[in-house]
């Protein structure tokens, strides 16, 4: 009997930071203290004290099946810890994008706390609030019913959850909003702007919807000034009591800054990040949501003149570098919003506060500066850390020195401590999406170069496109389970609580008896009406949640920030963006095209079964049909392997719904839908929904992930992957004439792609500029986006069994960064079970 | 139209030449050296070979076989390897690739048209194509057809070859390598007869033809030396000085590289799934210092130190 463990002494060593100084050192420290810190930035919920009242916007979350549970649960506790604020005498007859902003500012600026941590040089500390929906009697009741209706938007999304379609849902976030103009012309430019717009509203404009949505904008647009000038006493505060010298010239100095920006111009790289951090840390707030995919954009591009005109005046480099620090720290506390509930101290998994450094410009000139060099070893130092996430975009002519410095960082960690984006394949998607929504004139060859991923790696432009890159997510799979059965579903879903099954339905389209087709032409015809009937579907559903969302969760201080929505007085929730997509992200990609690619081989060019056979063997989860599941998973083409034939399918599944993809639009915002390929967790959760696949795969066992081949098809090497990945996005111009010089990107939004390398990989300087060929190889072929996880299998048995020596080690799950030991075990054993690839 | 006879390609290959390369195998070679790493290259003709952790037992491939040359015993599939004619037919069957032919006969055209794939790699890195094996001066017409074509498609190439091949074979082939891998076992034509069954002096003096015809060259030819690390065979000290002051004394300033690779078990299950019993089976991997040893002797022969470079797994420190 074992009555005490000895914990063993870690057998991997793991990426640790590095060149901290004390003050860095203790923030991190003190960070990971999680819930034993006396400070945190736990959510607040705050009421406008109506019996009625409810704080929490359920529908950001539909995009994550596994909280369904406890919708109801938040929106109850969020609503019995509210506290009440002293509403305005008019509010309620205000508006509701004027009480929504009214409200947010009042709990931003007059009541929750502002703290400074110790030697923090950046301030602006709470954030994470779920306020009042601001919504009067009436208002409750109507969007009530419309969310919990027995035809209302969560029954729907339970129904097309439950019935392996995917999920969609109107997310907060994800988007770049226009940091730069805050940074360089200050709150004060945006205020004006305002003010003049609203003066040339005629009397009925101003009285009606327009004038109430820019009265909004207003109020919301003095927020960051009012909270700047409470956190700039504060500092005064601190400085009177503080006894060091030095400590307290920077309390004063943060102070003084505080007194400027953001409502003005920054002039200082310190003043940049400050202005940048509360503009920021209040997006979050307006859409009560900390951090889902509100991304940078293009930091060491915007910040650049501002970090050499200070270094020029004599700012010290490496206290440049705890300015980012600090802000690196404060990005991280998003994660405090459910620090008591989550898992690891409510460390876990990533929000992506993405940014990007490096990168193309005019004229294809290489934009890499000094700060993105500066970025990449604060990135280094801090790591590893979750937020914010790094992504460097690369192309055929980033500098060599900057490539050994990426390709040095992804040896000296677990994987890339960054995304990888390329610009070539990313802005040929981009350019492409121009062409097919007619939006030339805002993306074209002389600016799309500035685009930037948000979230995980979805590619949009900045400061005026809001991309809806997750609230869509569609199992492609599906269109092949109905093609199988004429429309309905393989297995009727039954209820595990109410334990009734569904009687049987056609949902989908009556494409015919598959048994009685006779080529596999007819198949892929009945495959196609299918697709295109479950990417209408998808469509019908993001338009519940996308109308009530519009209708009664307004987010006017995020509307000052995003272009388009102050020359049209609509909120960015209402479709005011210039620039205004629905992404949907397909799911299953490579299961779909594999068993597409096995119903061809099996049935109609080997007949190694009936049409029949293979159903039932479907219907059995392949049981006692071994010998022909073997044959599905062994013995025929698939995805992945750099094989034309197979690769042509591929193309042709992807140039199918992506063409159906962008016939739609949303009807209560105008908002174009395009395509994309990410797929979060979902690949692993809805594998236990789906049934049995033609590819061999039973229920249960993991559908792919993205743009990715399935798991362990990639039998002919790393190469062989990235060949075929670039040809499902439709490869190059054969005439050299592609959407971006030769390029073309059926995926506008990108596609995550991931690959495992075995660390040996790396192992020399003669490897590390092999590796970095790869990459370069990759440029030429591959997708939009690599990330790359550099991690033994053996490491990760152990840290299965020894969990508490791995506290740290992150992995890279489909965009984002998690800590391993902090993620389900299936997802682990999938992360082992990844093809490692060993350079040999 | 021309083809051959290979085992696979290997892309993405790091450890056959610079850059990233792919490496086609050959099959068929004209040693039998005592350690061969890679058995199921030896013989010219195509193999069967069975997977027991893949097999379903399902007897497909029983029913199937022509000649009644297998049969499901309680070890599993057995091949009777005196009345099999490789036909192939097995393996085609088989439903989860249990059954495995070894070998695969290739036109020049599909094998240029899998090797172009990777093009852009070879570019970025300074890469290529390499021919190894087996052994590909065993195929002159299909080896020099494949290289040709690949210096026509402006792919840089190298030859890995064991040395043991006629001059008429090399004169087809050198025109079209950028660099040759040659292999130097032992120094000792006794010895090198005893491990691999052919004497050494026809190689030896390939090496030297070799490095003429690099010298009669206007284009660059690299030349690399490999030595395999096989304990009590090719590791010695005497061995590998012997080796070195042939270079120091022949090659010298014509071998930018020279190579030794240590000694690997990998191929233990590959002997057992060809029914061939290995004189290795039970030799562990060389130790650190063992390594470190023939390095040494490698590098006091009087060559330039820095082209020595040891690759391979050593092994792994006892822990207790």
């Amino acid at each position: 009997m074992t009555t005490c463990e000895v914990a063993e002494k870690p057998r991997f060593a793991i990426k640790t930071p590095a060149n901290l100084s004390p003050r860095i050192a203790w923030l991190r420290d003190y960070y990971f203290q999680g819930v034993e810190r006396k400070w945190n930035n736990e959510y607040t919920a705050w009421t406008t004290g109506a019996p009625w009242d409810f704080q929490y916007n359920e529908l950001s979350f539909y995009i994550v099946p596994e909280t369904y549970a406890f919708l109801q649960t938040f929106r109850s506790s969020f609503k019995q810890s509210a506290r009440r604020v002293e509403l305005h005498p008019d509010f309620w007859k205000w508006s509701l994008p004027e009480r929504r902003a009214w409200f947010n500012r009042e709990v931003m600026v007059n009541y929750l706390p502002k703290e400074i941590l110790p030697g923090d040089l950046i301030a602006g500390a709470r954030f994470n609030v779920m306020t009042s929906s601001c919504l009067n009697k009436k208002e409750t009741q109507e969007r009530d019913k419309l969310v919990y209706g027995p035809k209302g938007a969560r029954a729907a999304m339970l129904w097309f959850h439950n019935h392996g379609y995917g999920n969609a849902g109107a997310t907060s976030g994800h988007l770049i909003p226009d940091y730069q103009r805050i940074i360089r012309e200050g709150w004060k430019s945006v205020n004006a702007e305002l003010e003049t717009i609203y003066a040339g509203l005629s009397g009925a404009e101003k009285r009606g919807k327009k004038g109430g949505q820019l009265r909004a904008m207003i109020t919301a647009s003095t927020m960051a000034r009012d909270l700047a000038a409470e956190y700039s006493k504060e500092c005064l505060n601190l400085a009177n009591a503080e006894s060091d010298a030095v400590r307290k010239r920077e309390l004063l100095q943060m102070a003084d800054n505080l007194t400027r920006v953001p409502w003005e111009p920054a002039q200082t790289f310190w003043e940049a990040v400050q202005s940048l951090w509360l503009t920021h840390m209040l997006v979050m707030s307006d859409e009560n949501y900390p951090g889902p995919g509100d991304s940078f954009g293009r930091l060491d591009q915007y910040l650049y003149p501002l970090w050499e005109k200070s270094i020029r005046e004599g700012m010290d480099v490496e206290f440049g570098k705890e300015i980012l620090k600090c802000f690196w720290i404060h990005c991280n506390t998003a994660y405090d919003g459910m620090i008591r509930t989550g898992g690891n101290q409510g460390i876990t998994a990533g929000y992506g506060q993405l940014f990007t450094i490096s990168g193309m410009g005019a004229g294809g000139r290489d934009m890499t500066n000094d700060l993105t060099y500066i970025l990449l070893d604060v990135i280094d130092e801090m790591s590893p850390i979750l937020e914010p996430k790094p992504n460097v975009r690369l192309h055929r002519g980033s500098p060599e020195k900057l490539l050994d410095r990426v390709v040095e960082m992804i040896a000296s960690s677990q994987g890339s401590p960054f995304l990888l984006n390329f610009d070539e394949r990313s802005m040929a998607g981009l350019m492409l999406e121009a062409k097919k929504s007619g939006a030339e004139r805002l993306i074209n060859e002389n600016n799309v170069f500035d685009y930037a991923p948000v979230g995980c790696l979805e590619n949009t432009m900045a400061g005026n496109d809001r991309s809806g890159t997750v609230d869509a997510n569609l199992n492609l799979l599906k269109a092949v389970e109905l093609t199988l059965t004429g429309g309905y579903d393989l297995i009727p879903f039954r209820d595990e609580i109410t334990g009734k099954t569904d009687k049987r339905i056609r949902w989908g389209e009556d494409t015919g008896d598959p048994t009685q087709f006779k080529t596999w032409e007819e198949f892929w015809e009945a495959y196609a009406a299918q697709t295109r009937r479950i990417v209408r579907r998808i469509v019908e559903l993001y338009e519940q949640s996308e109308a009530i969302r519009a209708k009664y969760f307004p987010t006017p201080y995020l509307s000052c920030l995003v272009k388009g929505c102050a020359q049209k007085g609509l909120d960015v929730n209402e479709g005011g963006a210039e620039l205004n997509y629905v992404t949907i992200e397909a799911v299953t990609y490579a299961t779909a095209v594999d068993s597409l690619l096995a119903v061809k081989h099996l049935v109609y060019d080997t007949k190694a079964c009936s049409m029949a056979e293979l159903i039932q063997a479907l219907k059995d989860n392949w049981v006692g049909h071994e010998v022909l599941q073997a044959r599905a998973l062994h013995k025929t083409p698939k995805y992945g392997r750099d094989d034309d034939y197979a690769d042509a399918l591929a193309r042709q599944v992807m140039e199918l719904w992506t063409e159906e993809t962008w016939k739609h639009k949303t009807k209560s915002t105008n908002r174009q839908f395009r395509p994309g390929m990410l797929s979060w967790n979902y690949w692993v959760a809805d594998s236990f929904i789906l049934p049995a696949s033609p590819d061999g795969r039973p229920r249960g066992k993991f559908l792919s992930n993205a743009l990715c081949p399935s798991n362990g098809a990639d039998i002919n090497g790393p190469t062989a992957n990235v060949n075929s990945v670039g040809k499902a996005l439709g490869g190059k111009a054969a005439d050299g004439k592609g959407d971006w010089a030769d390029y073309l990107n059926l995926l506008p939004n990108g596609g995550s792609h991931t690959m495992t390398f075995n660390p040996s990989i790396l192992r020399d300087p003669e490897h590390r500029e092999k590796f970095k060929a790869f990459i370069k190889g990759y440029i030429e072929n591959g997708g939009s986006a690599l990330q790359i996880n550099l991690i033994d299998a053996d490491m990760l048995r152990d840290a299965q069994k020894h969990p508490e020596n791995y506290r740290h080690l992150l992995v890279r799950v489909t965009g984002y960064n998690a800590y391993f030991t902090s993620i389900g075990r299936e997802l682990q054993n999938e992360i082992i079970a990844r093809e490692s690839h060993q350079m040999r | 139209m021309t083809s051959g006879k290979i085992l696979h390609l290997q892309r993405l290959s790091t450890e056959d030449g610079p850059g990233i390369r792919t490496t086609v195998f050959f099959k068929g070679c004209p040693l039998r050296c005592d350690w061969c790493h890679n058995p199921e290259s030896i013989s010219s003709s195509l193999q069967t070979q069975w997977f027991s952790t893949r097999c379903l037992g399902c007897k497909t491939c029983v029913e199937t076989c022509p000649n009644d040359c297998l049969s499901l015993t309680e070890n599993g599939i057995v091949i009777n390897r005196e009345t099999c004619q490789t036909c192939g037919k097995c393996a085609e069957a088989c439903p989860s690739g249990a059954l495995e032919t070894i070998g695969k006969t290739v036109t020049v055209n599909w094998l240029l048209s899998e090797l172009l794939k990777d093009r852009a790699y070879y570019e970025k890195s300074g890469g290529g194509v390499t021919l190894s094996g087996g052994e590909p001066t065993f195929q002159p017409e299909f080896a020099e057809t494949l290289l040709r074509e690949l210096k026509e498609n402006e792919i840089s190439t190298a030859l890995d070859t064991c040395g043991l091949c006629s001059r008429r074979t090399l004169d087809r082939l050198l025109p079209y390598a950028d660099l040759i891998l040659f292999d130097l076992k032992l120094f000792d034509p006794i010895l090198h007869r005893k491990f691999t069954g052919a004497a050494n002096e026809q190689i030896l003096e390939n090496l030297e033809y070799v490095r003429n015809y690099i010298h009669s060259q206007k284009r660059p030819i690299a030349l690399w030396i490999r030595t395999p690390l096989i304990p009590a065979a090719t590791a010695t000290t005497d061995n590998l000085i012997a080796i070195g002051r042939h270079l120091a004394d022949k090659l010298n300033g014509t071998v930018s590289r020279w190579e030794l690779c240590a000694f690997n078990n990998l191929c233990r299950d590959q002997y057992a799934r060809l029914g061939i019993s290995w004189k290795y089976e039970q030799t562990p991997l060389m130790t650190a210092e063992d390594l470190a040893r023939c390095e040494q002797a490698a590098k006091s022969c009087g060559i330039r130190p820095d082209i020595v470079l040891v690759t391979g797994a050593a092994r792994a420190l006892e822990t207790t």
